[in-house]
C-alpha cells in the first residue's frame, strides 16, 4: 500500500469520508497529532462558515418544556439537519463519527411519547458533551437525562412493583452486554435501585429536569452483582450501580467490541481484549481506547465494510464537495435508504453490517442519481467540467476516491462509465466500490 | 445441478414478465384482475410472516378469563370477562371456548375464528430465558431454541434454500421494512422495500427515459460477478425485481370484496402483499413488522395504548383476509412475538418482559376456531421465575407444521436444526 493509499483508507474509516483537503491535513500533521486534534473538538476551531450554518436552530435555543407547541416532525427536522451539517462539514470528523456511535448505543426513539422534545438537550448536553470523556460520566448523564428516563420508562419506576425496562437495557445494552454475567434477579434489584429517578413535573417547579423522588424510592437493602447495597442509600443506590457497571470488565469488553464494529466492521477477540485492558487501566477513558484502536494494525487490515445509509449519504456529499442545507429533501432520501436519524424504535440502535442493509441498494442508487443531477432541493453539486468521456470519468474518479484513476480496484468501474457527466458521477456513487469503506 | 440460479432466474423473469403482460392486457389495472388460482401451478402457500416486535402481552390479547389468578394479578389492566354484567358489552372480552376470550379490540378477527380460518396458540414461545428483546427476537427469527444456539442464518432463509423450487422469481421473498429481518438473514432471494410504488429507478426530469436503460445496464455490469458477495447478489436481485415490477401498478390496486385496510403501516403493508399475490409474480414469502408492544407503562385495558395496537392488528388482518377471498386458501399468515409479558402488572400500570406469548395463524389451510396449546396455569407455583407464564408449546412446532404442511417443504429438519419433531395439527396438508 502506498503512503497516500494508506492515509486514504485510514481517513475513510476514521471520518465520514476522505476528501483531498482532509488528506492534505493528515499528511501535514501526521496521524498522532491529527488524532489529538480530533479528540479535542472545540466550537471555535470550526470553520466560520460552518459556525454560521449551525446557528439559529430553534430547538437548541429553547427549553424542552417550551418546545411543546412545535410538532415532533419540526423538532426532528431541525435535529437531523443539525446532525447532517455537522457530519458533512465539521472539522472534528472523528468526534462526529463517535457521536453517531453513541446515538445508537444510547438510542432514544423520537417518536415515543414526549421524547423528541428532550432530544436536542440530550444530543448537545449528553452525547456531544461526553462523547470522548470517561464512560462513567456519559453513562450517568444518560441515566439522568429526561430523554432516556422517558424512553425506557424509568420516569414511572416506583417502589412496590418496579418497572424493569431501564434496568434491563442498562445491563444488556448500555453496559455489561447480554452475556456479561448478570441474572434476572440482578435486573430486578437494579430496577429497585432506580425507583424514584424521574422527570420533574410538579407545579411551579422547573419542569423537564431530572428529579430524585425519595417518596417513590425503595430504600431497602439490595444486592447487585453479588454486592450488598445497604438500606437507606437513596439516590446513591443508582449512582453506585452506574459506577459499578462502568468499571466492570464485561462493560469494557462489550463497549470495545462495539467500537471495533462501528469503526472497522469487525471485532477480533484479541483486539477487543487489548482495548478492554486500556479501558480498565484508564478508568474507561474513551479517547484512550480510540487512540489505541485507530493506530492499530487491525484497523488498517480489516476487510472493507458496507457503509450504513447515513455514512453513505454523508460520504457522497463530501466526495462531491456538495453544498447542502441538510433540510427535508435530503432527509427524505435518508428515510428511503432506511436510516432516518433518531427514529430506530428499539433501544439497541440502528444495526451494522451487510445483512441488515444490503436490501435497500435501490434507494442509494436513486439518491446518487438525484444528487448528481442536482435534483435535491437545497443541495447542490458542481461536477468537474471536463470535455471528453475519459477525461471527465478520470477527473470524477480522482475526486471521489482520492485515488489515481489507474488504481487497479477502480478499473472495473472506470471502463464502464458512460453518458453525461451527471450520469457518470451517479454511477460512481452507486457503484459497489463506493458502498464500502 | 450445475445450472446457475441466475440463469434459472433469467428464464423465469422472462416467463413471469410474459405472463404478466398477458395477464394485465393493454394497460389494464390490477383492480380488474380476478384471482385465478388454477392458472398458477402452486406447490404451497404464500407465507406472510408478521413479527409483533416488543413482546405482545398474550394474556391481554387472548384472555384466560377462566382463571381468577389473572384478575388478582392485574387489578387495573385486566379485561372484563365475557359474562361480567357490571361492564358494557363492548368492554368485555369475546368468549372463544369457555376459558379463553378475545380482547374486544380483536373483534374484527372473531368471524374468521368462527369460520375456522383463524387459530390461536397460547403459552407458546422459545427456550430463550434472558427476557431480552434482542436475544428473544434473534432466537425466533433464526428458528433456534435460544439465541446462543449457534445458528446464524434465518429460518425463512433456510426454508427458501431447502424448499422445492417453484421457479426462481426475483420476488420470492419481500420484507416491507427498512432493514432486512433476521429471519431472512443468509438469503440472497430477499429484498427490503418500503412501498411497491416507490420501488423504481427514479429519473430526474433532466434525464431522458432512454437513460434508464443505460443506467440499468451500467448497474448490472457494475454489480456483476463474485458469487459469494452478498451485496452484489442482492443488487442483481434488485435489478430483476425492478424489471418485474415495471408491469405491476400498485397505485391502481383496488382491494376486492369491499375490504377496507386501515391507513396504518401494517394495513398498507398487507395491502401491498395482497397486490403482489394477486399479480402472481412468484411471491413465496412476505415479512412484515408491527412494533409498539413493549408496554412497560400505561398499557391500558379495554381501551388505551395496547388496545389501539390490537385494533390496528385485527382490522389489518381482517381486511387482508377479506380482500384475499377464496385466494386465502393459498395463504398462511403467521403472527408471532418474541415473548409474552409478566403476569403481574407493575407500578407504571404496565407489564414487564415475560416468557410465553400467543401466536396467531390465519389462512385457508389453518385448522382454526380453536385455542391450541396446554395451559400451564397462572397460580404462583405454576409460573416461571420471576412470575411469568410458562412455555408449553415450542414455537418451532407451529412453524415446522406450516413449513411442512402448507409450504410443501419436507426438509423441516434443515429449517429447524435441533428441533425435536412434534405434531399439533394446527394446519391441514396441502
Amino acid at each position: 500500500m502506498t503512503l497516500g493509499a494508506a492515509d486514504r483508507l485510514w481517513l475513510n474509516r476514521a471520518t465520514f469520508g476522505v476528501t483531498p483537503a482532509e488528506l492534505r491535513r493528515l499528511a501535514q500533521m501526521g496521524r498522532i497529532a491529527y488524532l489529538e486534534q480530533q479528540l479535542h473538538p472545540n466550537e471555535a476551531g470550526e470553520d466560520w462558515l460552518v459556525r454560521l450554518r449551525l446557528r439559529g436552530f430553534e430547538v437548541f435555543q429553547t427549553y424542552p418544556a417550551e418546545l411543546g407547541d412545535q410538532p415532533v416532525s419540526e423538532v426532528l427536522r431541525q435535529l437531523q439537519q443539525h446532525a447532517i451539517l455537522r457530519a458533512v462539514y465539521s472539522r472534528y470528523q472523528l468526534h462526529e463519527r463517535l457521536v453517531d456511535f453513541w446515538r445508537d448505543h444510547f438510542n432514544v426513539h423520537a417518536r415515543k411519547g414526549l421524547c423528541a422534545y428532550y432530544l436536542p438537550q440530550y444530543e448537545r448536553d449528553v452525547l456531544r458533551k461526553h462523547a470522548c470523556s470517561r464512560f462513567v460520566d456519559l453513562l450517568k448523564a444518560t441515566a439522568q437525562s429526561p430523554a432516556m428516563l422517558l424512553y425506557l420508562d424509568n420516569a414511572s419506576n416506583r417502589r412496590g412493583v418496579p418497572n424493569e425496562n431501564y434496568a434491563r437495557e442498562l445491563l444488556e445494552l448500555h453496559t455489561l452486554g447480554v452475556r456479561g454475567g448478570y441474572t434476572q434477579r440482578d435486573v430486578q434489584e437494579v430496577a429497585r435501585c432506580f425507583t424514584g429517578w424521574t422527570v420533574e413535573n410538579r407545579f411551579l417547579r422547573p419542569r423537564g429536569r431530572f428529579r430524585f423522588d425519595p417518596a417513590q424510592h425503595d430504600d431497602g437493602q439490595k444486592y447487585v452483582l453479588g454486592q450488598r447495597l445497604p438500606a437507606g442509600g437513596g439516590q446513591r443506590d443508582g449512582e453506585r450501580v452506574l459506577e459499578m457497571l462502568a468499571r466492570h470488565p464485561s462493560t469494557a469488553r462489550h463497549l470495545c467490541a462495539k467500537l471495533c464494529v462501528h469503526f472497522m466492521g469487525t471485532a477480533p477477540a484479541s483486539t477487543v481484549q487489548r482495548l478492554a485492558q486500556v479501558y480498565l487501566q484508564t478508568d474507561g477513558d474513551i479517547a484512550e481506547v480510540l487512540r489505541d484502536l485507530l493506530l492499530s494494525e487491525e484497523f488498517m487490515q480489516a476487510a472493507p465494510v458496507l457503509k450504513r445509509p447515513f455514512d453513505f449519504m454523508v460520504s457522497a456529499l463530501r466526495a462531491l464537495n456538495a453544498l447542502t442545507d441538510g433540510n427535508r429533501p435530503l432527509q427524505e432520501h435518508l428515510e428511503k435508504m432506511g436510516q432516518p436519524l433518531y427514529q430506530w424504535p428499539l433501544p439497541d440502535g440502528y444495526p451494522h453490517g451487510e445483512e441488515a442493509w444490503k436490501g435497500t441498494l435501490l434507494a442509494r442508487w436513486n439518491f446518487a442519481i438525484a444528487l448528481c443531477a442536482n435534483q435535491i432541493r437545497g443541495t447542490w453539486v458542481r461536477l468537474p467540467a471536463r470535455v471528453g468521456r475519459t477525461q471527465s470519468a478520470d477527473a470524477l474518479l480522482q475526486a471521489v476516491f482520492c485515488l489515481s484513476p489507474e488504481e487497479p480496484s477502480l478499473q472495473p468501474l472506470r471502463k464502464r462509465l458512460q453518458g453525461s457527466i451527471a450520469q457518470q458521477a451517479a454511477m460512481i456513487l452507486a457503484s459497489p466500490q463506493f458502498q464500502r469503506r | 445441478m450445475m445450472e446457475t440460479s441466475s440463469e434459472r432466474r433469467k428464464i423465469l423473469v422472462t416467463g413471469v414478465s410474459a405472463a404478466l403482460g398477458w395477464f394485465l392486457g393493454g394497460g389494464s389495472a390490477l383492480a380488474q384482475i380476478a384471482l385465478n388460482p388454477t392458472r398458477a401451478q402452486r406447490q404451497g402457500d404464500v407465507l406472510v410472516c408478521l413479527f409483533l416486535r416488543g413482546g405482545m402481552d398474550g394474556l391481554n390479547a387472548v384472555i384466560p378469563y377462566g382463571e381468577d389468578a389473572y384478575y388478582r394479578a392485574r387489578p387495573t389492566l385486566a379485561v372484563p370477562a365475557p359474562h361480567d354484567r357490571r361492564r358494557a358489552a363492548e368492554e368485555r372480552a369475546i368468549d372463544l371456548d369457555g376459558f379463553f376470550a378475545l380482547h374486544p379490540a380483536l373483534k374484527p378477527l372473531y368471524p374468521f375464528y368462527q369460520q375456522g380460518r383463524l387459530a390461536i396458540v397460547h403459552a407458546c414461545g422459545s427456550g430463550e430465558r434472558s427476557r431480552s428483546h434482542f436475544e428473544a427476537m434473534s432466537a425466533m427469527e433464526r428458528g433456534a431454541a435460544e439465541a446462543k444456539a449457534g445458528i446464524n442464518d434465518g429460518w425463512i432463509a433456510r426454508h427458501l434454500l431447502s424448499a422445492p423450487r417453484k421457479g426462481a422469481s426475483p420476488l420470492r421473498a419481500v420484507a416491507f421494512s427498512n432493514v432486512l429481518p433476521e429471519s431472512l438473514r443468509g438469503s440472497t432471494d430477499a429484498v427490503a422495500l418500503q412501498t411497491l410504488s416507490e420501488f423504481r429507478l427514479a429519473l430526474p426530469k433532466t434525464m431522458e427515459a432512454t437513460h434508464r436503460e443505460t443506467l440499468l445496464d451500467t448497474l448490472r455490469e457494475l454489480y456483476a460477478g463474485a458469487d459469494k458477495d452478498g451485496v452484489r447478489q442482492t443488487a442483481q436481485e434488485t435489478l430483476q425485481v425492478l424489471q418485474t415490477l415495471q408491469r405491476v401498478q400498485p397505485s391502481r390496486y383496488r382491494p376486492a370484496h369491499g375490504a377496507v385496510y386501515p391507513d396504518s403501516e401494517l394495513g398498507r403493508g398487507l395491502k401491498q402483499v395482497a397486490c403482489l399475490i394477486k399479480a402472481q409474480v412468484g411471491l413465496e414469502v412476505a415479512c412484515l413488522d408491527k412494533g409498539g408492544w413493549d408496554t412497560h407503562v400505561a398499557q391500558g385495558s379495554t381501551t388505551g395504548w395496547m388496545a389501539s395496537h390490537l385494533a390496528d392488528l385485527a382490522r389489518s388482518l381482517a381486511a387482508f383476509a377479506t380482500d384475499m377471498g377464496a385466494g386465502l386458501s393459498g395463504v398462511t399468515l403467521l403472527a408471532m412475538t418474541e415473548f409474552g409479558r409478566r403476569v403481574r402488572e407493575n407500578s407504571g400500570l404496565g407489564t414487564d418482559h415475560g416468557r410465553a406469548g400467543v401466536m396467531l395463524l390465519l389462512g385457508g389451510g389453518v385448522r382454526g376456531g380453536k385455542v391450541y396449546g396446554r395451559w400451564p396455569g397462572l397460580q404462583p407455583p405454576q409460573l416461571e421465575e420471576p412470575g411469568d407464564l410458562r412455555v408449553t408449546t415450542d414455537y418451532r412446532t407451529v412453524l415446522a407444521e406450516v413449513v411442512q404442511r402448507r409450504l410443501g417443504n419436507p426438509h423441516v429438519a434443515r429449517v429447524f436444526p435441533g428441533w425435536r419433531r412434534a405434531a399439533m395439527g394446527v394446519a391441514v396438508s396441502i
